[in-house]
């Protein structure tokens, strides 16, 4: 929570992913109530219904729950299901981007291999 | 019980020009709806005559299905918080904040006084003040407070946040929200900070030339607007295809506004840019004539 939103995406999609960035950075615990929706709403100057919107999609995938008349909290095993969901994406979020800009600028196949085998990076 | 808000065909005819032409328009309760058009669109005059300040030339409206004018029982269910002008003679010019808000508290039946009260303080209002004497700002404030305390099931602000810098802007939309969490009130506003507002709305209208060109939840309008660029070639193939505003050449290049079908939806590729585009991106491309 507590990021700034951006114009690039729609709000509730930001609000849900602020959501699982919390989760998997242990601000928010598994087992631990979320913020309602019209804290979030206050927070941000949104519509409830939006930040009940980013909320729901994580509830739908079984990250969230709700407990009657309380709110809505983290259910057990939360932190690796938005690691296999980002897995999933992987491909769409990143792969094909990188792609589409190598074959943009006639990056071959071979010398993006080459890249990626040869980063210095955390891999 | 007030539900719904019912404005069917209504034309306001003035001397030399019709302000609205033939405008229908159905609030629900428990949204926050947002009005948004150019200067001299018709949104003071469909306000006003939505919450039964002035007459329509034809058409009517309804409040659950009863005609709002000069019905006292609809008339106690909405609130229409005026802008208020220091240089006008007429009105409430002359009076002082203490009994303006005193009046409001007599002609809204449901007036929270201590709402009134508390928003006096947090906005740091002079109540001995005669309204002429008012910054712009504060006749915003007052205008709001207004509002806020009629507790009226249907409230209607004209541009609240008018005047208003940016610290009390937010301050504005956060009591709004709060307001709403509590009570699940109707608001009904219209600004011309449409970037700022655009996320606090369930629903936007769009008011142009005495029409209403578009009513539609705010979320879903966003998801189906983006913005195209590409060569000419490419994009005119988009423009024969799709709805398309606000189209800009420069060279062999070109840029347009494209609202898609509810679920059409295209992908960024090698060729075409698609990027979304904010409801004051998408307000400039349907309105902004060339």
């Amino acid at each position: 929570m507590n990021e700034i939103l951006t114009q690039e995406k729609s709000i509730y999609i930001q609000i849900s992913e602020m959501i699982e960035r919390d989760i998997l950075r242990d601000i928010i615990l598994e087992e631990e109530k979320v913020p309602s929706t019209n804290e979030i709403a206050k927070l941000y100057a949104i519509n409830p219904a939006t930040a009940a919107k980013g909320v729901n999609i994580l509830v739908d995938r079984g990250v969230l729950y709700k407990k009657r008349g309380i709110g809505m909290f983290v259910a057990k095993g939360a932190k690796e299901m938005i690691k296999e969901k980002r897995k999933e994406d992987f491909y769409d979020n990143y792969v094909k981007k990188l792609l589409l800009e190598a074959s943009n600028i006639g990056i071959t196949k071979e010398e993006l291999v080459r890249m990626i085998e040869g980063s210095q990076g955390e891999i | 019980m007030s539900n719904i808000l019912e404005c069917k065909d209504i034309v306001k005819r003035f001397k030399d020009k019709d302000a609205l032409k033939g405008v229908s328009l159905t609030l629900e309760k428990g949204k926050i709806y947002g009005m948004i058009g150019r200067n001299g669109a018709g949104k003071t005059t469909l306000l006003s005559i939505m919450s039964a300040q002035s007459k329509p030339t034809s058409g009517s409206v309804n409040l659950d299905g009863e005609e709002v004018w000069e019905n006292q029982k609809c008339i106690d269910n909405i609130c229409f918080s005026r802008e208020l002008n220091p240089l006008s003679t007429f009105g409430p010019n002359n009076v002082k904040v203490k009994e303006l808000l005193r009046m409001a508290s007599i002609y809204y039946p449901y007036w929270d006084k201590k709402m009134a009260d508390s928003l006096v303080k947090k906005f740091d209002i002079n109540i001995k003040q005669r309204i002429s004497k008012l910054s712009k700002g504060m006749l915003s404030m007052v205008t709001i407070i207004i509002a806020l305390a009629s507790k009226s099931e249907f409230t209607i602000l004209d541009e609240p946040v008018a005047g208003l810098d940016v610290v009390a802007r937010e301050q504005f939309y956060k009591l709004l929200l709060d307001e709403y969490n509590e009570t699940g009130r109707t608001f009904v506003i219209s600004t011309h900070i449409i970037e700022e507002a655009a996320d606090l709305f369930e629903e936007v209208i769009i008011v142009n030339n005495g029409n209403i060109l578009l009513k539609e939840n705010t979320m879903d309008l966003l998801e189906r607007a983006y913005h195209v660029s590409g060569s000419a070639d490419d994009i005119n193939t988009l423009i024969e295809k799709y709805e398309a505003h606000h189209v800009e050449n420069m060279g062999r290049s070109k840029g347009a506004t494209i609202l898609f079908k509810k679920g059409e939806r295209m992908e960024s590729s090698q060729d075409v840019m698609v990027q979304p585009v904010s409801l004051q991106n998408l307000f400039v491309a349907l309105c902004g004539k060339e």
